[in-house]
């Protein structure tokens, strides 16, 4: 796509040249590919399942931030959630829960239970603030009921990790489901960037449709992480947002909130 | 200060040891190495025997381009030490080696350190890496802080090129209990965007470490420290605390390296009787 989101969202037009950014094909039925076989139509399946909103694991009542920076200021309308939300993940997501999960989904592929261990230990110590830290481990923790629900064959490896963080759990379901890891990746960052959003049209408020154009705008900043998060060296992930940290620790005490992050 | 020496010519080694033990109410400096231009000046006792203060002292001032610094500090059981810098630590314009600075410090079971080194200042242009590496035994308790200046406001020095790469680590055991690492490219936007920093030329950590401490304690200790936050404002910064287990942390971030180090020396004022039952008094040397 030529037209970036960055472009979309920063530029004199705002959001109306949105649809300038969609290519002309976008609504039409992708042109027909060899007839997929059953193993992969049903990957798709657990995939749209791991990413749907009603997967039972709460992330509905978190905003990572979001509601934090509404109260600030910083995000106040359209362009302005579109802007932090983009910012969250080019400068945190990609770099760190996105190239974390990418190593989560490898390990558990070769039963790595060390290699899984490590990058849990790493994702839940990088946590900035006590509520970002409390919703990694709650929605792992829903995650590990829901496997053990279902029983999933992973259900006993998960029962071996002490502090499970979300990523650890999902990308475990991904695995036992032969989801194709790079489209668990883009399922990942999808269900994320939707939670935010949805996050954004409670809180800041946003209209439906204002809803759809910014899930629309993420597209290439999404595409974005996914590569950076497929590229980064071990060397060189990790997130460093100071005021995400800040913000969220000052949601602890937010007087007013709908959200527990 | 200023003339920073040219980066391949003269790439400095500097390696500076210290090893603090307790013996009986005393905390004594049991042995100090050094080699290359990192000093300890003597050991100091302001407050008493039992808590070893001693000022670590980079004689060049800044770091060069290609200069390879580390600071080791070994406390064994039940010592009790505070370190802290006469003056900030300054980081240059680099032609294209990194410069990095490597921290150690290790606390055995029952040992307590405060680790207050004056601001971090990147030059715009200067490749660095800086890792602070904490290692607590069971019953440690640690607190210190990081103060990073991004350019150099009053000069019109913009960190606007160069890469500032930071890596702390609160160790427990083998496990990694918190820790922050990350890149910062001039180049990038993270110095403007909203969740990175926002505009904002000076940001700081403060760490509160006491893995033994009961949750309890700790939140009784977070509101506290919550209230602390208030007072800040000379210079239009903005600060956080939150309480994660066994640890407060506290976030600033804003324009002055001296309203950094004001905040965190209130929530310090908290924090040092709670953890180590004694009042928290700033060494002189702040005051200079």
């Amino acid at each position: 796509m030529a037209v970036t989101t960055e472009q979309v969202l920063t530029s004199a037009g705002g959001l109306p040249r949105i649809a300038q950014a969609i290519p002309a094909h976008a609504g039409q039925p992708e042109p027909a590919q060899a007839p997929q076989d059953l193993t992969s139509a049903a990957g798709l399946q657990r995939l749209l399942q791991l990413s749907s909103p009603i997967l039972p694991v709460g992330a509905y009542s978190y905003s990572q931030g979001l509601e934090a920076a509404a109260e600030a200021g910083d995000v106040h309308d359209t362009e302005s959630a579109g802007g932090w939300i983009s910012g969250v993940l080019r400068h945190s997501v990609a770099r760190l829960e996105a190239p974390i999960l990418v190593r989560l989904l490898a390990a558990w592929s070769r039963d790595d239970e060390a290699a899984v261990a490590h990058w849990n230990e790493r994702f839940v110590a990088s946590r900035e603030s006590a509520e970002l830290r409390a919703e990694t481990l709650q929605m792992g923790y829903s995650m590990r009921t829901l496997v053990q629900s279902l029983e999933l064959p992973g259900a006993a490896r998960l029962s071996r990790i002490a502090a499970l963080s979300w990523p650890a759990a999902w990308s475990l379901a991904a695995q036992v489901w032969r989801v194709d890891p790079a489209q668990a990746l883009t399922g990942y960052l999808w269900a994320w960037a939707e939670n935010q959003v949805l996050a954004a049209l409670k809180i800041v408020p946003l209209g439906q449709t204002d809803g759809q154009r910014l899930l629309l705008a993420l597209s290439g900043p999404l595409a974005a992480a996914a590569r950076t998060a497929s590229e980064l060296r071990d060397d060189e992930l990790g997130a460093f947002t100071p005021r995400l940290a800040l913000l969220s620790a000052r949601h602890e005490s937010q007087y007013s909130r709908l959200f527990r992050s | 200060m200023s003339i920073a020496p040219s980066a391949t010519l003269s790439a400095w080694r500097a390696e500076l040891s210290l090893d603090f033990e307790r013996r009986g109410d005393r905390t004594v400096l049991a042995r100090r190495q050094h080699d290359g231009p990192l000093l300890m000046q003597k050991a100091l006792y302001p407050e008493g025997d039992g808590v070893c203060h001693a000022i670590v002292l980079h004689p060049p001032a800044g770091i060069a381009g290609g200069d390879d610094l580390r600071i080791t500090a070994t406390l064994d059981e039940g010592a009790h030490a505070l370190l802290t810098t006469p003056g900030a630590t300054r980081w240059y314009r680099s032609s294209g080696a990194t410069a990095r600075q490597v921290v150690h410090l290790h606390l055995a079971a029952g040992a307590c350190l405060e680790w207050f080194p004056l601001e971090n200042i990147v030059f715009g242009g200067a490749l660095a890496e800086s890792s602070v590496q904490v290692h607590l035994a069971p019953g440690a308790r640690f607190i210190g802080w990081d103060v990073l200046c991004l350019g150099r406001r009053g000069s019109g020095d913009h960190f606007d090129t160069g890469r500032w790469r930071l890596d702390t680590r609160l160790h427990v055991g083998k496990a990694v209990h918190w820790m922050e690492a990350g890149t910062i490219e001039g180049a990038g936007d993270a110095l403007v965007a909203a969740p990175a920093l926002a505009g904002a030329s000076v940001t700081g950590t403060f760490m509160a470490f006491a893995p033994d401490l009961t949750d309890a304690a700790l939140r009784e200790l977070k509101a506290r420290c919550v209230a602390a936050v208030e007072p800040v404002g000379a210079g239009a910064g903005q600060g956080s605390v939150s309480g994660l287990p066994g640890l407060i942390l506290g976030r600033y971030l804003g324009h002055s390296a001296h309203e950094a180090r004001s905040f965190f020396i209130g929530l310090w004022q908290h924090v040092r009787p709670a953890f180590y039952g004694l009042p928290a008094t700033e060494p002189r040397i702040w005051k200079t």
